[in-house]
């Protein structure tokens, strides 16, 4: 069994983004197919953060629209990104840093949880089941990344490396349909990369979770990725498939440009 | 020895009553960055509604039994609280997301306004009184250990319990739930919790719910013990060194602050009223908070967030 | 038809099994924290599942006699495949989990392996890796489906398909497993284990049910252990010292052995299962004992006075009323209270509150370390063997344990030292013989049946073994005087700064060391005085950090002067190594130890330095990463000169 490429899941059309007269971003459509791992690279400063801030609603165009699975977002918000199954990392790792790693993967159930307060402030029958199936669910994740060992640690004691797990942790509870990763290996060493590419292909795999990432270091994003989108100033410079990219003169240019 | 423990007995009894007012400051401040100078009108408003459902109620319904009618009462205050959250929540939070810290402590300052005045017109401005059936007489404790024994008033025993065991059960919803856990997660980093589906909204309704109830305790209590008054406003002026004693953002912060304001209160009158002069109790928790801020000015267990106020 | 007839001996591991799934059927066999919750296997379950596994085997046409390889971690199912093997008469042939490929080959090759039990997807990717280069496979089941999805080769199983298989198969069956269990022997090899070697290429030591059961037992009687004991499973599996205590004595007694959830988590599941019975090679406990003193340095000064305080008390008075030796009433209250603030609390920590019996062997553990345990109550002793007897020779007895022996020959084993020192030793626990290696059993057995363990020692007064070094690393110096290597080394390696050391002497004028520093002491030392760096090559080469080292070694020639024969053997030279010796580079063997001869060939130069008198010399090392690259680290080495002390008996 292999996982097959579906049909378009998130299309972007025309998305336009300034930040006072300052542009972001300049009307940029790309379209991410259901079970892909899409990537979005460009040199710093090229407005990949404010393309996956547009995705998840933290940013509003002032242009352009967002379709997902058909349904046509003019304003996304973040909570209503969550709902649709839109989950996220990001790149300075906003993690709950008083709270233990396994309370904070716990707040990814948090859309899940369906019995009330008034349940839970009893501490009582369903919301006690619930609470423990939410557990388990948890388990798995910490399981699936290899962290048991620091299960209960508060999460500003972690080193970097571990911190960024934890927040990959916590957006995999959400059991997202599509998951936006920020800078996954920024600031990594060779062999934390190593093992958040393993994580992401074995997510991509085993849960056929659709996979956005922007990175800016070309290497090993073109290794794990179906298609790269290029951003360049606010602009896309490059759409397709890693080698086709590789060899697009406009891109290569940028990079060059901008000293990589 | 026996006297001294006494005061001491009695300013950890006070105190419990002030943790609770400086507890209802820091779970908004955790949770929203706002600083709620409304607290203090809660406080009165909350004593107010009770004082007079409890008066309505039996009245409305033909109610004979003192107990029963107070329950209704508190449950009557505490419906009005929630809805007061929720109406300071759509009304007044909602509209200034993101906005500076000095603007939303003015918004709170005008819901204590608008709280007071409200309070005032719909229950009227007369000194009422609280009865839910507190023990007034004093007893006497340990006479064994202390020569005369140790006199101590029943009610504060009682208020102080009731406040304790409010502490314990907000501590265990917010250590062993999931929505205490979004609480806690929403007061880490607001950001992060929107983005993963926690909705802010809704986590504002519950922590000015959550406020409101512990105001609502903290009224009646008081209220049983005072009457109900327009100075009940002011406690909360008296809770504020306590918070800067604890730390605007820690829950054992406010409770110990508590403790150790009224202890020293106390203390300080009884010892060292009759060398500066009397009232020491009025001034001597802000004199206490002006030293902490001097030296430590985090509190005792808060983060470096006290200049946002 | 059940697999055990009553009239049947309990002297093959199937047959105990058997038995206890009988007679202790609904106890706790096993336990694997999986998914933060503590699974457990009770006897009967256990049988049930060896029952379908070894079906299963039998079913895939494995054969009585022959081997089959276990590589992974401490998983309850690791366990019940060689109690499977075991029953169908066949071989478990345990493998380190670290190892990298080219080590699985030569015992994959040398054992004719057609049937291999790995743990996990990344061991299976190993055999994968060198699959070209096995005539022999056939089949490979894995534990752990985690990532398998896409391995599609026929030849690779889920260890779940094989279970399945052996079900149908007992129900078609039903006698066949029982006959098998009966028709086996004690005199059957139980388990083949792979001697690490110090030298040469590794030999697979058959041992027979027989020998295991008789070291287990005697194990067993010598410190009255019961079917209540609790052991935490971590160690290699492929390490006699595992297999003897987490495999064949949990048989012999019937008690629960327990899986941590994972190498990094053995700290807390040890905390967790509070083991009454546990194991460890020193560097275990040293490891444990910086923990504790690097969180002492950080706790409040009330905190370390305290501390301070009961630890002075404990050294004291701690080890001789774990001896229930006479003590004084003053001192006996103050171990008291002690035990309360500090020796209780630090046990907990450390998870042995409830250890009745513990063991430590496989290296020298430092004197200071053995009595720090001792002395906080917990009941650490030495024991000594090989692979070769079991892990069974000698054991220290409750109540008469020394600092500098490993204790007095265990029941039924036989000890005598030959004329040039060498400890040569017999009894039921003696290996059958090395697999297809009739030289080297032939040579490591005498005529008279004997097996020589190549490590030198003498018997105290007391009839206590003290081991000084391995007979053959034991040389002299230029002058004549005796040189014991290892004993030195070990020496340096008691400072807890020091991680590794390797003296060189023998037939030279004089005895100079490398050193390896511990970077976890080391770093927290260097993190106190704020001196900054950037890691171990920068961090080795700091002046204060040699200052640090050359104290130590101060200290080891001062002893080394009072040891009268040894005095020659002081240190008058060292350097501190730029890169730490590891396994993968070849430098240790996986059990850590120093491969002496390798390191001199490769930093022969550095050797040539410290005799030709030099202050420093470049090195470039290249060294693999854990990844499988490679890479360069270079230096400039310092060499310092250390203060000798002049030998007492010439004085006299």
């Amino acid at each position: 069994m292999s996982r097959e490429i579906g049909e378009v899941i998130l299309d972007l059309k025309n998305v336009s983004l300034a930040f006072g007269g300052v542009k972001a971003l300049t009307d940029i459509s790309f379209d991410v197919r259901e079970h892909e791992i899409r990537a979005i690279i460009g040199p710093n400063g090229a407005g990949k953060s404010s393309m996956l801030n547009v995705i998840n609603g933290v940013y509003r165009p002032q242009q352009g629209e967002i379709v997902l699975r058909g349904r046509r977002f003019a304003r996304m918000n973040p909570y209503k990104a969550a709902q649709a199954g839109i989950s996220r990392t990001f790149q300075n790792i906003a993690l709950f840093k008083g709270m233990s790693v396994i309370d904070n993967i716990m707040t990814g159930r948090n859309l899940k949880i369906r019995t009330n307060l008034l349940l839970q402030a009893l501490w009582w029958g369903p919301a006690r089941r619930e609470e423990l199936a939410h557990r388990a669910k948890v388990e798995e994740v910490i399981d699936f990344l290899e962290i048991q060992h620091i299960r209960k640690t508060p999460v500003g004691r972690l080193p970097y490396g571990l911190q960024k797990r934890v927040d990959l942790g916590r957006a995999l509870a959400m059991e997202p349909s599509i998951l936006l990763l920020d800078e996954p290996m920024a600031g990594m060493n060779v062999e934390e990369k190593q093992d958040m590419c393993r994580f992401i292909l074995d997510v991509n795999d085993q849960f056929g979770t659709t996979i956005v990432l922007i990175e800016h270091d070309m290497g090993v994003v073109m290794d794990i990725s179906d298609r790269v989108v290029v951003l360049d100033y606010g602009k896309k410079i490059g759409d397709g498939d890693p080698d086709a990219v590789r060899s697009n003169p406009e891109v290569v240019s940028a990079y060059l440009g901008a000293g990589h | 020895m026996g006297f001294f423990v006494e005061t001491l007995i009695g300013g950890l009894m006070a105190g419990m009553l002030y943790s609770l007012v400086a507890l209802g400051f820091v779970l908004i401040f955790k949770a929203s960055g706002v600083f709620n100078f409304a607290q203090g009108a809660m406080v009165l408003f909350a004593a107010l509604a009770m004082a007079r459902f409890a008066v309505w109620i039996p009245g409305w319904l033909g109610i004979d039994n003192a107990l029963l009618g107070n329950i209704l009462a508190f449950l009557a205050a505490g419906g009005l609280m929630f809805a007061v959250a929720w109406l300071i929540e759509r009304l007044v939070l909602r509209h200034l997301v993101n906005q500076e810290g000095a603007t939303l402590l003015m918004a709170t300052l005008g819901i204590a306004y608008i709280l007071e005045g409200l309070g005032t017109s719909i229950f009227g401005s007369d000194i009422y009184k609280i009865d839910i059936g507190m023990p007034k007489d004093p007893v006497m404790i340990l006479e064994g250990t202390f020569e005369g024994g140790l006199l101590i008033n029943k009610e504060d025993f009682v208020a102080a319990l009731i406040a304790a065991v409010l502490v314990g059960l907000l501590t265990l919803f917010f250590q062993k739930t999931s929505t205490g856990r979004a609480l806690r997660a929403v007061a880490d980093d607001h950001q992060a919790a929107q983005s993963i589906g926690i909705p802010l909204n809704r986590i504002w309704v519950i922590v000015w719910c959550v406020a409101g109830v512990v105001a609502l305790v903290a009224g009646v209590i008081w209220g049983s013990k005072l009457g109900v008054q327009f100075s009940l406003a002011t406690v909360a002026l008296r809770a504020l060194p306590v918070v800067i004693l604890g730390g605007l953002t820690s829950v054992p912060g406010a409770i110990l602050g508590g403790l150790i304001i009224g202890v020293g209160e106390k203390l300080s009158e009884v010892y060292l009223g009759p060398h500066i002069g009397g009232g020491i109790e009025i001034w001597f928790s802000y004199q206490l908070a002006l030293v902490f801020l001097l030296f430590r000015p985090q509190g005792l267990f808060g983060e470096k967030i006290i200049d946002r106020v | 038809m059940p697999e055990l007839a009553s009239t049947q001996a309990l002297d093959t591991f199937p047959r105990l099994l058997f038995h206890h799934a009988q007679v202790r059927a609904s106890k706790t066999a096993m336990r694997e924290k999986d998914l933060g919750i503590w699974q457990c296997w009770t006897w009967l379950e256990v049988a049930a599942e060896v029952r379908a596994l070894a079906c299963g085997l039998a079913e895939m046409g494995f054969t009585r006699g022959e081997n089959l390889a276990i590589v992974g971690d401490n998983r309850p199912r690791m366990y019940m495949m060689m109690a499977a093997v075991q029953c169908l008469g066949g071989v478990p042939v345990p493998l380190y989990q670290d190892a990298v490929a080219n080590e699985l080959l030569f015992v994959l090759l040398d054992g004719e392996i057609r049937f291999v039990f790995v743990e996990d997807q990344e061991q299976v990717d190993k055999v994968l890796e060198i699959q070209a280069q096995l005539p022999h496979l056939e089949h490979l089941f894995y534990d752990d489906a985690r990532g398998m999805r896409h391995y599609t080769q026929a030849f690779i199983h889920d260890v779940r398909e094989l279970m399945a298989m052996g079900k149908i198969h007992h129900r078609n069956h039903p006698d066949l497993l029982a006959e098998a269990i009966a028709s086996g022997h004690a005199d059957d090899v139980s388990v083949m284990l792979y001697t690490s070697g110090t030298t040469g290429k590794p030999k697979g030591v058959r041992l027979t049910h027989r020998a295991f059961i008789a070291a287990a037992q005697g194990g067993v009687d010598f410190d009255d252990l019961t079917d209540s004991e609790d052991i935490l499973s971590y160690l290699p599996m492929a390490w006699v010292g595992d297999h003897l205590f987490s495999y064949a004595q949990a048989m012999v007694a019937g008690f629960t052995i327990n899986c941590p959830e994972s190498a990094e988590t053995v700290m807390n599941d040890l905390r967790e299962i509070g083991p009454t019975y546990y194991f460890a090679p020193p560097r275990v406990f040293e490891n444990l004992l910086t923990q504790v003193m690097i969180r002492m340095e950080d706790a409040s000064r009330v905190k370390q006075k305290m501390f301070h305080y009961f630890m002075a008390v404990a050294r004291r008075c701690g080890a001789e009323i774990l001896d229930q030796r006479p003590v004084g009433l003053a001192d006996r209250l103050r171990y008291a209270l002690g035990r309360m603030l500090v020796y209780g609390p630090l046990k907990n920590v450390l998870g042995m509150s409830r250890i009745r019996v513990a063991y430590t062997a496989g290296a020298a553990i430092g004197p200071d370390l053995f009595r720090f345990y001792r002395s906080i109550g917990i009941n650490l002793k030495q024991l000594y063997g090989q692979t070769e007897t079991c892990a069974y020779v000698c054991l220290q007895p409750d109540g008469q344990i020394k600092f500098d022996s490993v204790g007095r020959p265990a029941p039924g084993v036989e000890v005598r030292i030959a004329e040039n020192g060498e400890i040569l030793v017999k009894g039921a626990m003696l290996l059958k013989e090395y697999y297809r290696r009739p030289d080297a059993t032939a040579e490591a057995i005498n005529a008279d049946g004997y097996f020589m363990t190549g490590d030198a020692g003498l018997f105290d007064d007391d009839g206590h073994l003290k081991i000084i070094d391995r007979a053959k690393d034991v040389g002299k110096l230029a002058n004549g005087a005796m040189y014991a290597p290892n004993y030195i080394e070990n020496k340096l390696k008691f400072f807890q700064h020091i991680k590794e050391a390797v003296v060189f002497g023998d037939r030279r004028t004089m005895v100079c060391a490398f050193v390896n520093i511990d970077i976890g002491a080391v770093g927290n030392w260097a993190e106190r005085r704020g001196i900054a760096y950037s890691g171990y090559t920068d961090l080795a080469a700091k002046p204060e950090v040699y200052g640090l080292i050359e104290e130590c070694i101060e200290q080891v020639n001062r002893e080394l002067v009072g040891e009268g024969v040894l005095g020659d053997s002081q240190i008058h030279r060292f350097l501190i190594l730029h890169k730490e010796l590891d396994p993968d580079d070849d430098e240790l063997t996986r059990t850590r130890k120093v491969r002496r001869n390798f390191v001199a060939e490769k930093y022969a130069v550095l050797i040539e330095a410290l005799y030709a008198g030099r202050q420093s010399q470049f090195i470039e090392t290249a060294v693999k990463f854990e990844d499988g690259r490679q890479g360069k680290v270079a230096a400039d080495l310092v060499i310092r000169d250390v203060r000798t002390f002049p030998l007492a008996r010439k004085a006299a």
